[in-house]
């Protein structure tokens, strides 16, 4: 891998207008940013681009489509190596547990963080860099 | 006599001279009297009515004063009878009081003496009344309890709420048919120890009486999920039960089925998360344009610039309107109490709305098909309501349209219900989508709604306004075709 390529990362939010903040925000930072703006596209941009990383919101078409979609990334060959994030503002929908506590659940919830919106710019890229370096070893 | 209550005598006695003598006597002292002549004769007058008193001549030729007294006493316990007799003796005396005789009078007698002696009886004769009567009352009591017992117990057994009561020692003393479903027991059999045998929350509570050191007026409440098969809620609730001594005589414990009213907090509060995380939305996208904004390292170009500000507008546009619908669906709550019913013309109303959307229509170049409906029943509603009501259903028909598109609009009637067809020739919806159609915040989210702006509650409100009026809402679509919402609403 090229070190000094840009890193593409997968930005997947079914609002628009955050989904284009993030990507201006992640791009001010060096990374080359490709999104979707609902799990059907996001999988298939995810096959066709093959990213460094992948953003995805929690709550799209479904209240967990961001742990579908990351769970669908983490079993694909490529997408096991790769950091994916998931980020949502709802903290407490009801009925809702957030984390992986059980064996179960962390059968299911593949996904590596689980981040608050909205997203700190720099938390999020300083997570993304330690997982990035993780994988460069 | 003191009494107002005049005193009836029956005198048997075969010497007519006495007899009459004693009548006259007695009659003029106020006693109504009857007379007999013999011994069967007053067998038959002392037996056919209740005298108060019975003065019987003990030696008569047919049959002798005990025999009479005996009949007497058989059909009439409380007549009190006394015995005249000319061959006073002790044995005589004995008998005739041990046969039931109030007392005996030697013969002759003086006019005194009778009285005398009558007054007693007939103070005797008002105590056994009155003996009567307080018997009578206290079997009329015991009745009653007995009434009332078994009154209670099928009350118990018919309330809804579950009962137990256990004594001190923790044996079950009382139980309805409904505390065995919430305690999600078989059986419970009476002075058996049941404390074991009860959700471990529920026995919390009892032994917390039991076990106190003194008495305790007040209740603990918990709520169980008896059984986790069963989609069931229970309230316990735990009051001491105390001997008029004030020390503890028992537990009564009180089961509620609270599973509707845990639904409705559930639901309750994720409606607040939905309504949160809705208003958050919009929020986040504002913070986050002007954070791009005031950000130094971020270059923007003037296009940007000026879309992202005319973005945060259609945001903010998108939350006012939202807390808008969310007002009108608490105001809708609080006003099926005090809506103002008034007879409405549905034509007027839909043509009045047209009107507000005529602009929409025009930009959307929308063919709209309506005409008015002549001689069409009034209904019985609030006119905000209607208004809302076809609002919704008239802005959905045209911002899920298509360009050249159409819609419409038919009122027909039917024997009970007024109908409202409103077909648009829209983007339509997939099955998926119409199962959520009235949820609320839900929105048909793809391609071809992407840029529709909406709240998600149009259509709650909709559903919320025609349940509200005991109407009906029915829904036919197809994906790429259009829908058409059919509205029922009651004509009464």
């Amino acid at each position: 891998m090229q070190s000094d390529a840009k890193k593409r990362i997968l930005l997947v939010d079914d609002d628009l207008d955050l989904l284009e903040q993030n990507k201006i925000l992640l791009e001010s930072k060096g990374y080359k940013v490709v999104t979707a703006d609902n799990t059907k596209d996001a999988w298939e941009l995810f096959q066709s681009e093959k990213p460094d990383a992948a953003v995805l919101d929690l709550i799209m078409e479904e209240h967990d489509s961001g742990f579908i979609l990351s769970y669908k990334i983490k079993k694909d060959e490529h997408g096991k190596n790769i950091p994916v994030f998931v980020i949502t503002s709802a903290t407490y929908i009801t009925g809702f547990r957030f984390g992986a506590s059980t064996k179960e659940e962390k059968e299911w919830i593949r996904c590596d963080e689980i981040l608050n919106k909205p997203v700190v710019i720099d938390e999020l890229v300083q997570k993304l860099e330690n997982y990035l370096a993780l994988n460069e070893v | 006599m003191e009494n107002n209550h005049t005193p009836k005598i029956l005198i048997v006695d075969d010497e007519k001279g006495l007899r009459l003598g004693t009548k006259r006597l007695l009659e003029s002292e106020g006693y109504l009297v009857e007379t007999a002549e013999n011994g069967l004769e007053g067998v038959k007058s002392g037996t056919s009515t209740e005298f108060d008193l019975a003065l019987i001549d003990l030696k008569m030729p047919d049959v002798d004063g005990i025999h009479v007294l005996r009949e007497i006493l058989k059909a009439h316990p409380n007549t009190v009878c006394l015995i005249a007799t000319g061959f006073a003796s002790y044995e005589t005396a004995i008998e005739s009081t041990k046969q039931g005789a109030f007392s005996y009078i030697p013969k002759p007698f003086t006019s005194e003496e009778l009285l005398q002696k009558l007054n007693q009886a007939y103070y005797k004769r008002q105590l056994l009344l009155e003996g009567e009567k307080w018997k009578k009352e206290r079997e009329e009591r015991l009745l009653e309890i007995t009434f009332e017992k078994t009154r209670l117990n099928t009350i118990i057994n018919s309330i809804t709420e579950g009962l137990l009561v256990v004594n001190k020692n923790g044996e079950a003393v009382l139980y309805n048919p409904s505390a065995l479903k919430y305690l999600d027991l078989n059986s419970i059999t009476i002075e058996e120890h049941i404390i074991d045998k009860l959700h471990p929350k529920i026995a919390e509570l009892i032994n917390k009486f039991l076990f106190a050191y003194k008495i305790e007026r007040k209740s603990y409440s918990t709520q169980i999920e008896p059984a986790t098969d069963k989609q069931l809620f229970i309230e316990a609730t735990s009051s001491p039960v105390p001997n008029p001594d004030g020390t503890l005589a028992g537990v009564v414990v009180v089961l509620k089925d609270i599973t509707g009213l845990k639904q409705i907090e559930m639901l309750k509060s994720q409606f607040v998360s939905m309504v949160s995380h809705e208003l958050k939305a919009p929020i986040a996208a504002v913070t986050g344009y002007l954070h791009l904004f005031n950000d130094g390292t971020i270059n923007l170009t003037d296009e940007q610039k000026k879309g992202y500000i005319k973005r945060s507008q259609l945001r903010l546009d998108g939350l006012l309107k939202m807390v808008n619908d969310l007002l009108d669906i608490s105001r809708m709550e609080t006003k099926t109490i005090n809506r103002e019913i008034v007879k409405l013309d549905v034509n007027e109303i839909i043509k009045n709305q047209l009107e507000l959307f005529q602009l929409q229509i025009n930009n959307n170049k929308l063919k709209v098909n309506f005409d008015a409906v002549e001689n069409l029943p009034l209904i019985n509603a609030d006119r905000d309501e209607m208004a809302r009501l076809f609002t919704n259903l008239i802005s959905n028909a045209i911002k899920y349209n298509k360009q050249n598109g159409s819609i419409n609009i038919k009122i027909e009637s039917s024997e009970r219900y007024l109908i409202v067809i409103i077909k648009d020739s829209g983007i339509g919806m997939k099955p998926e989508e119409k199962a959520k159609l009235f949820h609320e915040f839900f929105r048909a989210k793809n391609e071809k709604t992407k840029n529709i702006s909406g709240t998600g509650l149009g259509l709650s409100i909709v559903k919320r306004i025609v349940d509200s009026y005991a109407g009906k809402i029915e829904v036919e679509t197809e994906y790429g075709k259009g829908t058409s919402f059919k509205i029922l609403l009651p004509i009464r």
